[in-house]
């Protein structure tokens, strides 16, 4: 007990401020070094190219415009289910509600896929439009039914007893506001920043760019000719964008976690939805379809050998093909899965000092930590690639001829992923710390057990199932993430990267077999305690 | 008798809030309520009693050791106190037997099973709070803050949270278990009847700081304030203005002031029962909220006077919206609280 132990618990916590310093903070700090370094020194040469860079106008106007359309879409689609499955009369709702968040596990290229072999032609802005916005359509789902299962439905009675129907549904949306807003900018701020899909459909005959694919492609010509200015202004247009979306991030983080947890003893009630009761499962009909439907039935397809037009299509081929699989993408498939599980780990052992300090102590630490989440990923690779290969002061983690070769190893990219997805699990866990009794605690305080034991067996233990939550979260979205994996050389050979690449080589078949492992595995870890408790889902949750 | 607490020139600033100074000694095996309204800082000095608060100036002493001062603040394990909390603060986490063994570390299986039975909650051995009543959630607090065996037993409004029909129960646990362990007691409450059901000496509390304290009776008979008047006894207390020839004007007349203490804000202190109705047209009136019928004879009416509400005694229920009403006690004039 005393002083030292105290500052012993403290550890993680400076661990996890070194590791966002190391991975977050100082990588930015060097990308926008970088954009003022030129070959002969200080110069605004990039910055002046800028205002003269037409293309770079349009890109970004174009990512807005994509954004919002997404969102809206993503707002229809998982707003609508949500409340469909938590506040109405829908049929089948019980199997419905568990549902709707399925799609989340589904990499938004394998939806870009399922939707470029059903429809040949997909190189328009609506459908990226429509198949990002139905990507990220959980995020806006599950936020809304929590939103809606956390107002207490006596006060959504007492409404409507004193003004009507159209008041009381008026104020449930003003209730539900801050959880809507807060998915709904988690949906703008993930299509904006997409760099992989709309990149997938410029090969399908896609014309015009987002601003990510503009850094990107900008950056990746770097080696043959492109100038110094026109390598670093889109990094300079990003810039003040990164800037507007960490505040985005940070409103939206900062809403999910100031809706109240009202201490509900009545839920709404349901609202009987008449002669639309059927009509109405066109829509988590429609957003399932799109969203989980299209692919795996697509991939299935290609498993079985419909890209290869072998006829006839049938578990003869779906053999060959998974023999296929278990020889060329096998290992992909289990890099993906380990690098996965590793930064779920990472990410996790990070998240509880960081969501505990940030929930008791320091809120601002929110913001620090919605930094990564707000930087388009290809941004963060690109600065990660520069931080730990160009500096010298990082030179030596990357080791030498005879060293260790950290920068393109396992170890590099699980960092880079746990530093893209630390703040959703850090968000998860913090929500979770407020909930808890700050009286509990302190009663804690009065135990005469060490700080480290009363740490681990009265704040840790407690959040457990919320870790567990921020683990298959972490999970998922890194089984999903493709971005980071064009960017960070361990992360080139992870499942979805190859599989982004072997449709393009008439790999279907195999590929189709190591993504319905891969969403399997993806859907099969959340299932787990469930499936081993005997646990009922609950409704998007 | 030695003094398992002690306070000295306690002083402790919250944002607006400021508590003392103020001095409390507790005897050893001591029964102390700090009784006071909302706001009052007892809540406070009880947090910088268990060390969940440091004081900003003062002393604390628990035993022989000093654990308060402007260069000591013991951590709260390390006063070994026990810490009845009100909404139970109970670790939803752990079963009732994982609670004691947590907080007892030397605590061995079967001593946690038979305090957890003394404390009837023999069946809920392997259960979790969410799965406890109120008042079983509330036991288990107090057997969890007396596992340790600690010298000095705080509670805050333990009964806040329990229903009325488990109230006596939980009352009775806390004297017999505090009364075996000859553990002193400090009670944190707005509530005289907790109050008065868990200690036998009280301290007032008002605006962070210590009005009146004495043997639980005493004070009850003989208040020194018309604050612990109204506050411990639900008197009326009525205002009572100065003349310049020493005399008091109140609503039931000039009276001779008769005590020289307090802070100079005289009240007319009206015990419950000790006005009664009159037909006297010239007396002051007040408006009849209700008549209920009293314990012996009569009837008990509630009369609105002023800003306060008296119970008058009747013989009969009053016919109009308002009542006469007399004094038949003694007129008691006491200041509203003691000079600091």
């Amino acid at each position: 007990m005393g002083a030292h132990s105290e500052r012993y618990t403290k550890a993680p916590l400076w661990l996890a401020l070194a590791f966002l310093t190391a991975f977050a903070v100082v990588p930015l700090a060097v990308l926008a070094y970088e954009t003022v370094a030129g070959p002969d020194g200080f110069t605004l040469a990039a910055w002046r190219a800028l205002a003269d860079d037409d293309n770079l106008r349009e890109q970004a106007m174009a990512s807005l415009r994509l954004g919002l359309v997404a969102t809206v879409l993503s707002l229809l689609l998982g707003g609508g289910t949500a409340w469909l499955c938590t506040a109405c009369d829908l049929p089948g709702r019980r199997w419905f509600g568990p549902l709707a968040v399925a799609p989340l596990v589904v990499p938004p290229i394998f939806v870009a896929m399922g939707l470029a072999d059903l429809w040949r032609d997909v190189s328009g802005f609506w459908p990226c439009a429509i198949l990002l916005g139905t990507s990220h359509a959980p995020f806006v789902a599950v936020l809304a039914a929590r939103g809606l299962r956390a107002v207490d439905g006596r006060a959504y009675e007492a409404a409507l007893l004193l003004r009507g129907r159209a008041a009381a549904d008026r104020w449930l949306l003003r209730s539900i506001a801050p959880e809507l807003i807060a998915g709904c900018l988690l949906a703008f701020l993930f299509t904006v920043a997409d760099h992989g899909v709309p990149e997938f459909l410029t090969v399908k005959g896609k014309t015009w760019h987002t601003y990510a694919e503009g850094i990107f492609s900008r950056w990746s010509r770097r080696a043959v000719g492109t100038t110094f200015a026109e390598v670093q202004s889109p990094i300079v247009a990003a810039l003040p964008f990164l800037a507007a979306l960490v505040c985005l991030l940070w409103a939206a983080l900062r809403l999910r976690a100031a809706a109240p947890d009202r201490g509900v003893r009545q839920p709404l009630p349901v609202q009987p939805l008449g002669r639309l009761r059927w009509p109405a499962l066109l829509l988590p009909v429609a957003y399932l379809a799109m969203g989980i439907g299209v692919p795996v039935l697509v991939l299935a397809r290609w498993a079985l050998g419909s890209a290869q037009e072998r006829e006839p299509m049938g578990l003869d081929y779906l053999r060959e093909s998974y023999a296929k699989a278990m020889d060329q993408g096998f290992a992909a498939f289990s890099h993906s899965v380990w690098l996965g599980l590793g930064t779920a780990a990472v990410v996790v052992l990070l998240a509880l000092p960081l969501a505990r300090q940030s929930a008791r102590r320091w809120p601002v630490l929110d913001v620090v930590a919605a930094l990564p989440a707000a930087m388009p990923a290809i941004l963060l690779g690109i600065a990660l690639v520069r931080t730990f290969t160009g500096n010298p002061v990082f030179a030596w983690i990357g080791g030498g001829a005879d060293g260790w070769d950290f920068y393109s190893g396992w170890g590099f990219a699980v960092c880079g992923y746990a530093v893209r997805l630390l703040p959703f699990a850090a968000l998860t866990l913090a929500s979770q710390v407020r909930r808890q009794s700050l009286t509990a605690e302190e009663a804690g305080r009065l135990v005469p057990r060490s700080a480290t034991h009363r740490a681990l067996r009265l704040h840790v233990a407690p959040l457990l199932p919320a870790a567990w939550s921020a683990f298959v979260l972490t999970f998922v979205l890194a089984l999903r993430e493709l971005d980071l994996a064009v960017m960070l050389p361990a992360a080139n050979a992870t499942a979805v990267r190859r599989l982004a690449n072997a449709v393009h080589f008439q790999h279907e078949d195999w590929s189709g077999v190591i993504a319905l492992m891969l969403l399997a595995t993806a859907v099969l870890l959340p299932l787990l305690p469930s499936l081993l408790a005997g646990r009922k889902l609950s409704s998007l949750s | 008798m030695s003094l398992p607490v002690a306070i000295q020139n306690l002083q402790c600033t919250r944002g607006a809030f400021r508590l003392g100074p103020l001095s409390l000694d507790v005897a050893a095996g001591a029964r102390i309520a700090i009784v006071g309204p909302s706001g009052s800082g007892k809540t406070t000095l009880l947090r910088c009693l268990a060390g969940l608060e440091r004081p900003d100036h003062g002393t604390i002493r628990i035993g022989d050791a000093l654990v308060d001062d402007d260069a000591t603040h013991a951590s709260p394990a390390e006063r070994h106190l026990g810490l009845v909390f009100q909404d139970g603060g109970l670790w939803p986490h752990m079963t009732a037997l994982q609670h004691l063994k947590f907080a007892a570390p030397g605590l061995s299986k079967q001593a946690a099973e038979e305090l957890l039975a003394r404390a009837g909650l023999a069946d809920q051995t392997h259960q979790r709070p969410a799965q406890m009543s109120g008042g079983e959630a509330q036991r288990l607090g107090l057997v969890r803050a007396l596992a340790p065996n600690p010298q000095v037993l705080l509670l805050d409004e333990p009964l806040r949270s329990v229903d009325v029909h488990q109230r006596d129960g939980l009352v009775l646990l806390v004297r017999t278990l505090c009364d075996e362990r000859q553990v002193t007691s400090i009670l944190v409450t707005h509530d005289r009847d907790e109050a008065l059901a868990l200690a036998d000496y009280l301290a007032v509390m008002r605006a962070g700081q210590l009005v009146e304290q004495g043997p639980a009776i005493e004070l009850l008979q003989r208040p020194r304030t018309a604050f612990t008047a109204a506050f411990l006894r639900g008197a009326a207390c009525l205002a009572a203005n100065r003349d310049g020839d020493g005399r008091v004007r109140t609503a039931f007349g000039t009276l001779a002031a008769d005590t020289g203490e307090g802070d100079g804000d005289l009240r007319l202190v009206v015990f419950p029962g000790e006005v009664a109705t009159t037909d006297d047209a010239n007396a002051p009136a007040g408006r009849v909220l209700a008549t209920l019928p009293a314990d012996g004879d009569g009837l008990r009416v509630r009369v609105a006077i002023e800003d306060q509400i008296v119970i008058a005694r009747a013989d009969t229920a009053p016919t109009g919206t308002t009542a006469h009403l007399c004094l038949t006690g003694r007129p008691r004039l006491l200041p509203w609280s003691l000079p600091r």
